[in-house]
């Protein structure tokens, strides 16, 4: 085995190695609530771990000689301008210096369409560290705390953006990734039509005494669904542009797994319960920004090949 | 060009003093600890600390007045919210002890405005405040203690590979960069007369009329980024293993700030696990609400 396969390895070991202190120890033998788990479903919860990390394993192994894994000079200041752009426009958008008005409970993030963009044109090792880095950096400067789940969640929304790189045969990949991320979005809003009553976590307005303690509106119910109408919509009208389709649709998955994985991990951290943690922190969350990543970054991908175009680069 | 920090050096700053690793370590432990408390009686103890470091910081109320006024508005109206409403307590506090009710004269199709002052909105309210503040301001003195010259050797210090240690570098260095970009494609498009203040219009229309803002920053950071790839480049970045221009040793005030750190880590964790620290309200308040 190559010291890189070795050392990829060792960190999936080690991922492991800290669910089962944080249950063992931290639930099971310290009994701190949060972290004690359903002794019946255990079994279940481990296998799935252990399945997501073999899966990443074979992911890295199959594709280890992709060039997607390199980091070189550029990927290290793509990475950083990533970060970097992400941070400053969270720190504008986020209510601080300028509000960019909500409707309806649908708070707007624009700054996603960064991670996103990044992971789809450079990579999913930018975009992870575009997203992860870039959402610590942006709530460190906006006064906010650290949330590492969600700079994990962000991380991913870039990761996945990125892994259309390694697919030799990238469009049935990407009618794929449409497909399946169609589903899950109809899933979770057929969640949401179930459990209509829950609170919307994600929606703030202060001059209105609202912190996020106001029943879920339509909009933000709906608004994954809205954003998934718009994806189909830029893949079929750029048909002959595929990166645009290419970009938006696995922009699309990333936003659904990477936000979803953020809002799941909420039922063990803030102890939400399952239904909360969907339609009141994952459908406010993603629905939004898949709008926005329906919209801007096609504007961001036309603009780049712009100047690739112009640089000859 | 590049915009810097504020960051410049202050022969008698207790902060710059140490090495910026173990600041970085010390800033951690205290994050985390921070974070394991409700109580006010403890999270006093964290804000002092905050407040000694601002206080021995060097840092001169001119520099920081602008980020210091943005950190006390933000989370007073966040606690006064939070107090108003109660929203984030409850999870903390089953029962609330009525201090007062005000009650609007008026009524709206049924519903009389109401606002029930309690002790444990009062002080979930207060201990929010202080959480808070406390983890603000030891987090915006960074940017002003820590010299950029250091962001690299520091980051590689704390155990980051060299290409993820300079990412984080140039990631520090960049953030004030765009910021003024931003500021200045902001002011660009509105003197072209683009009315950023009243973004209107439907949702798609609203999420369009931010492209003219994002688009040319982000263009031009990609193709500002050709300028420092090449220069990173002509020295052989990433060619072999990386030394770096400056040199960090620990001293044994750094070691002692590190032990002192984790030293609270660990004790603010038993704490918590043995139950101290949660919500706390004083037992004589509740006695006057009539608890």
């Amino acid at each position: 085995m190559d010291k890189r396969l070795s050392s990829v390895a060792i960190w999936l070991v080690a991922i492991l190695a800290i669910f089962a202190i944080i249950v063992f120890v931290l639930g099971n033998t310290l009994g701190i609530e949060r972290f004690q788990t359903d002794n019946a479903t255990l079994g279940l919860r481990f296998l799935f771990v252990i399945v997501g990390l073999l899966i990443a394993f074979a992911v890295y192994l199959f594709t280890k000689e992709n060039k997607a894994w390199e980091v070189g000079t550029r990927e290290v200041v793509w990475m950083a301008i990533g970060a970097a752009l992400y941070a400053v426009f969270s720190w504008y958008f986020n209510a601080t210096v300028f509000v960019v008005p909500s409707l309806s409970q649908v708070a707007l993030r624009p700054a996603i369409a960064i991670p996103m963009f990044f992971g789809y044109a450079f990579g999913p090792i930018v975009g992870f560290f575009t997203g992860a880095v870039g959402n610590m950096f942006g709530d460190a400067i906006s006064g906010f705390g650290l949330s590492p789940q969600w700079s994990i969640g962000n991380g991913l929304v870039g990761f996945i953006a990125g892994l259309p790189a390694l697919f030799a045969s990238r469009k049935k990949a990407t009618d794929t990734v449409l497909w399946v991320g169609g589903a899950l979005v109809l899933l979770a809003t057929i969640v949401y039509f179930l459990n209509r009553g829950e609170t919307n976590m994600m929606f703030f307005d202060p001059a209105n005494n609202v912190f996020g303690d106001q029943p879920i509106a339509l909009t933000a119910g709906i608004a994954l669904l809205v954003g998934f109408v718009l994806v189909l919509v830029v893949r079929f009208a750029f048909g002959k542009n595929a990166a645009v389709g290419e970009a938006v649709i696995w922009g699309m998955l990333g936003n659904v797994l990477g936000i979803g994985f953020a809002a799941i991990s909420d039922i063990w951290i803030n102890g939400f319960s399952a239904t909360a943690a969907i339609v009141g922190e994952f459908l406010p969350a993603a629905g939004p920004n898949l709008i926005f990543a329906a919209i801007l970054v096609p504007l961001l991908v036309a603009a780049y090949a712009a100047v690739q175009r112009q640089s000859g680069r | 060009m590049l915009v810097a920090w504020r960051y410049r050096s202050r022969p008698r700053s207790f902060i710059q003093s140490f090495d910026p690793r173990a600041w970085m370590m010390f800033y951690g432990c205290f994050l985390f600890s921070t974070l394991a408390f409700w109580d006010v009686r403890f999270l006093l103890f964290f804000a002092a600390i905050a407040l000694f470091v601002l206080l021995t910081s060097g840092v001169t109320w001119n520099e920081i007045r602008r980020a210091i006024l943005f950190i006390v508005g933000f989370v007073s109206i966040f606690a006064f919210f939070t107090f108003l409403t109660g929203r984030g307590g409850v999870e903390l506090y089953e029962q609330e002890h009525l201090i007062r009710r005000f009650e609007a004269s008026f009524s709206i199709l049924g519903w009389t405005p109401a606002l029930d002052v309690t002790v444990e909105r009062a002080f979930f309210g207060v201990s929010q405040f202080v959480r808070v503040f406390s983890i603000a301001i030891m987090t915006i003195l960074i940017p002003y203690s820590l010299n950029p010259a250091l962001y690299g050797i520091t980051f590689r210090g704390l155990g980051l590979p060299d290409k993820i240690a300079y990412a984080m570098d140039l990631t520090m260095r960049f953030i004030p960069t765009f910021s003024r970009d931003f500021q200045l494609t902001m002011d660009a498009q509105k003197a072209r007369g683009f009315e950023l203040e009243k973004i209107g219009g439907g949702l798609i229309q609203q999420v369009r009329k931010i492209g003219p803002l994002m688009v040319p920053v982000t263009i031009h950071a990609i193709i500002g980024s050709e300028d420092i790839i090449d220069a990173m480049d002509l020295r052989a970045f990433g060619i072999g293993p990386r030394t770096w221009l400056q040199k960090l040793d620990y001293k044994m005030k750094d070691r002692i700030l590190i032990g002192v750190g984790l030293a609270i880590l660990l004790f603010s964790m038993a704490l918590s696990t043995l139950g101290q620290g949660q919500f706390w309200v004083p037992p004589g308040l509740l006695a006057l609400a009539g608890g």
